[in-house]
């Protein structure tokens, strides 16, 4: 069979699947949706805390109050920019080259671990200043610091159990990324191999 | 009574306006859909296992595309546009889940779109095998073998795939020998 028959027969033997069982205009507008809510809810988030602490602190402007709104902002801030620089020269349309997407995904994904450094540093920043400020508020006289920390309340027991669950998503997200980075360098490896090393 | 103003003309004409690029959207994304579904269906289908991850990926695909659609200036074909998303939503899955390491083996569960009438049935065979077989390769190989079936040429697949007319050919070449392999063994 010649060269351009085999591929004749093959290309026949392809198309010969034409079945597309989705209504994908419904499918599109459905997930359009949610994304629209997933952006605003981000920005709402961001309101709502960073509103809600300077509210108090305009009804009841205190020094402590001032530091918890200014610390509040602090971290929001924090969050964004290092969200948005993360993303700086990440985001371009999705119709790029299949070797300018393997890179890009590569930037992303070195971008994601970095990521989670940071989350993990901004948690326990956030975390730090909290127990601390409701230390600090906490009414005399005040049990000792260690017995306050681990057998204060159930509110701090729940932030601790919070930050296990945190630290354990975190790790599992960070094993994710490093499998994937792994993955992808090794497909552009595969696509930068010397044409000739491959074939025989 | 109330008076129209210009501002008004303005932001009527801001929202028509609106309206109507949301309906040539509309448009092109159907026109392109309804042409190309299957091959993005099938395209979608040598990066997965099963018919319900094809299933999934597919809907990927649409998404990207409905995003891509407005900034979409014809600097190359539609259809590179649509394979290259594609084809890049096909890596971004198979990197999120490893289902398939490159180079790996396996078998899978291909979806048989056929009714079965008696006469078709070996043609369909011959087909599951094809499609079992160009899931075997690895995924450079598979990308530019299943762009050719889809019937583009050198120059399109080394625009989809960001590599040069001379290794699109070379992938091509050593694509056949494994597919012909893979078919021989498994006849």
């Amino acid at each position: 069979m010649s060269m351009d028959a085999e591929w004749e027969v093959w290309r026949r033997e392809w198309q010969s699947e034409t079945a597309v069982r989705l209504d994908l205009r419904k499918i599109v507008e459905r997930q359009s949706r949610w994304m629209r809510i997933a952006l605003i809810a981000d920005v709402l988030v961001t309101v709502v805390i960073g509103g809600g602490a300077t509210v108090l602190a305009v009804r009841a402007p205190q020094p402590d109050m001032v530091v918890l709104a200014a610390m509040t902002w602090l971290f929001v801030a924090a969050a964004w920019t290092f969200a948005l620089n993360a993303n700086r020269g990440n985001w371009s349309p999705s119709a790029l080259d299949t070797a300018a997407f393997v890179d890009l995904s590569v930037r992303r994904c070195r971008s994601r671990l970095a990521a989670v450094w940071f989350g993990a540093g901004l948690y326990v920043s956030e975390i730090a200043f909290c127990l601390g400020w409701i230390y600090r508020h906490s009414p005399e006289p005040r049990t000792p610091l260690w017995a306050w920390l681990f057998f204060g309340s159930l509110t701090i027991d729940v932030v601790w159990a919070a930050t296990l669950a945190f630290a354990g998503a975190l790790i599992w997200y960070r094993r994710r990324k490093r499998a994937e980075l792994a993955w992808l360098l090794g497909l552009r490896g595969q696509a930068a191999e010397p044409v000739d090393r491959r074939t025989p | 009574m109330k008076s129209f103003t210009g501002t008004d003309a303005v932001s009527v004409d801001a929202g028509s306006s609106k309206v109507l690029e949301r309906a040539a959207l509309e448009q092109s994304f159907d026109r392109l859909l309804t042409a190309n579904g299957p091959a993005l269906a099938r395209l979608a289908g040598s990066y997965t296992n099963t018919p319900s991850d094809r299933d999934d990926l597919l809907q990927e695909i649409a998404i990207a595309i409905w995003q891509a659609l407005p900034r979409f200036r014809r600097e190359c074909s539609e259809r590179t546009f649509l394979f290259r998303i594609a084809h890049n939503r096909g890596i971004a899955y198979l990197a999120r889940t490893r289902s398939q390491p490159p180079g790996l083996t396996e078998e899978i569960e291909v979806h048989d779109p056929a009714p079965d009438p008696e006469s078709g049935l070996a043609q369909e065979e011959r087909a599951e095998r094809l499609r079992r077989a160009i899931h075997r390769l690895p995924v450079v190989y598979r990308q530019v073998v299943t762009l050719t079936l889809e019937g583009l040429g050198y120059g399109e697949i080394s625009e989809v795939l960001g590599i040069s007319e001379s290794n699109v050919g070379v992938r091509l070449t050593r694509a056949r020998q494994l597919l012909r392999e893979s078919l021989e063994n498994r006849r």
